[in-house]
């Protein structure tokens, strides 16, 4: 299995506060890794990270070999290989659910408007809003937007795709269809880094957990090893507290 | 004894003003000229500085923020005076020679020469464009200054350069935000180009007062000043309720 993504110590503070302490991980093709961990530990950091919105102060990020940190790589370019998906879904409000996802191939990879509106409707497909590519942002429900959202990423037909807690803005109701189509594209093959406290999600397709904690990876395993046998006393507080709050029910049932 | 045809010509006071109707009408064509040159200048340079204030980095953002903070600060009569002047006085100094003394004209239809363009009016022009930019550069940055950043990583998250996010995402948002204050400045600024006089333009004002100086009929003169641009004004104020209602992105 060849390596997409190569994390290696790295480290990141916003003024005096040390977010990141040498986090080290990677990720293989057509893996899906989930992180998890409290809130304030570092994932979303970890996330901004990885595709520089934020860039690290120190450490690593390799895509496929090729450093994301080094003098006089094309940033942008590294980007487009790197999908984001929010939390807040950061849809394009002024653009139609079929334009937030064509602008990308379209004005970053260059495609002519056919070519993008094809490769368009293919990843909206993925996501099942066919009948809402007419649709401007505001016009659609949360989980619709999150899905575009998806989509938006899928388009770029990046090299892994990162998952910002993509369903905790969301409304109860509406969980259950942008899961759904998470395992969906997971189960197609994306690779993927998937921040979530979903842990039905993380046990249906994870290949790995990373548990997070202050700024570092506390404890790494399968699912079924979190969900049996977690070692660190944090790891267990925090999955009791998630299935105390979730009242022991994972969110999507398999 | 001096006949009533040469009267005519030369002062015919024995007429209201309806009888001014043409040279009211060139006049007020020159107002339109000073009024849309300026606004569409103002509105070239007003992006370029709110572009450069907002996202133009530091120096370039200092060379905005000074341009509005002087423009903002200083009379609109004085900067249309210097406007007109500087290339007088460069001129009386003898450094360059510029050209100042064509125009452009068209013969109205009791053969009189009608000036559409010379270097007042130009002048005049430039230094309308020039002041309203600033106050422009201010409307359209707060409109940019709205459009959340999350949108801008979305934007950096697919590849975009920071002037593609600039111009894909950030100016159809910002621009139609800034929409209702802008509508401000496309109102407030027929009303200035009045200052036009001051350096001899025979704007729609400088005519009235050609017209009440032959007949005399001063309160009814301004009072249809007042209501010409009263009249053009509701006008300018309809067309942009109706670009802000037909450009609004649905559901918002």
């Amino acid at each position: 299995m060849s390596i997409v993504l190569d994390v290696r110590d790295v480290w990141k503070s916003y003024g005096e506060l040390q977010v990141l302490k040498g986090v080290t991980f990677s990720v293989g093709e057509k893996e899906v890794k989930v992180v998890f961990g409290p809130s304030g530990s570092g994932k979303s950091t970890l996330l901004r990270c990885i595709n520089m919105l934020d860039p690290p102060d120190k450490g690593e990020v390799l895509l496929k070999g090729q450093s994301l940190m080094e003098d006089g790589v094309n940033l942008t370019m590294m980007r487009a290989r790197i999908g984001m998906v929010f939390q807040q879904f950061n849809l394009f409000s002024h653009l139609k659910a079929l334009d937030n996802v064509t602008i990308g191939p379209q004005r970053v990879l260059g495609l002519e408007r056919e070519e993008a509106v094809d490769r368009a409707h293919v990843a909206i497909e993925q996501v099942q809003m066919t009948d809402w590519i007419d649709h401007y942002p505001a016009q659609l429900s949360g989980g619709q937007q999150q899905r575009i959202g998806i989509a938006r990423a899928l388009a770029m037909d990046p090299d892994v795709v990162l998952f910002d807690e993509p369903t905790s803005a969301l409304d109860p109701e509406l969980i259950g269809e942008v899961l759904q189509v998470m395992l969906d594209i997971a189960q197609a093959g994306t690779t993927m880094i998937v921040v979530t406290h979903e842990m039905g999600f993380a046990r249906a397709v994870a290949n790995e957990m990373l548990f997070i904690d202050d700024g570092i990876i506390v404890e790494t395993g399968t699912p079924k090893h979190f969900f049996t046998a977690p070692e660190n006393e944090r790891v267990r507080q925090f999955l009791h507290r998630l299935e105390v709050l979730y009242g022991g029910q994972e969110s999507v049932e398999q | 004894m001096v006949g009533s045809g040469d009267m005519h010509n030369l002062m015919p006071l024995q007429y209201g003003i309806v009888s001014y109707i043409d040279e009211l009408a060139q006049a007020f064509l020159v107002t339109l000229e000073l009024y849309f040159v300026g606004l569409v200048l103002g509105f070239i340079m007003g992006l370029t500085f709110a572009i450069m204030r907002q996202f133009g980095g530091r120096v370039l953002s200092r060379i905005a923020t000074g341009y509005i903070e002087v423009i903002r600060g200083t009379p609109l009569i004085t900067q249309v005076l210097l406007v007109y002047a500087i290339p007088v006085a460069i001129n009386a100094a003898g450094i360059a020679d510029l050209p100042l003394n064509w125009y452009f004209y068209y013969i109205d239809s009791q053969n009189r020469i009608a000036v559409t363009l010379n270097w007042p009016i130009l002048a005049s022009m430039l230094g309308l464009g020039i002041n309203s930019a600033a106050y422009q550069a201010e409307y359209m940055r707060g409109g940019f200054a709205s459009i959340t950043s999350g949108q801008l990583r979305a934007a950096s998250s697919i590849g975009m350069t920071r002037w593609q996010s600039i111009r894909y995402i950030i100016l159809p948002q910002g621009l139609r935000r800034s929409i209702p204050a802008w509508s401000n400045e496309a109102a407030y600024l027929p009303k200035y180009t009045v200052v036009a006089i001051w350096v001899g333009v025979m704007e729609i004002l400088n005519m009235s007062k050609t017209v009440i100086a032959r007949t005399f009929l001063s309160v009814e003169m301004y009072l249809i000043l007042a209501i010409i641009f009263f009249v053009f004004i509701t006008a300018i104020n309809k067309v942009l309720e109706i670009t802000h209602s037909r450009t609004k992105i649905p559901g918002v």
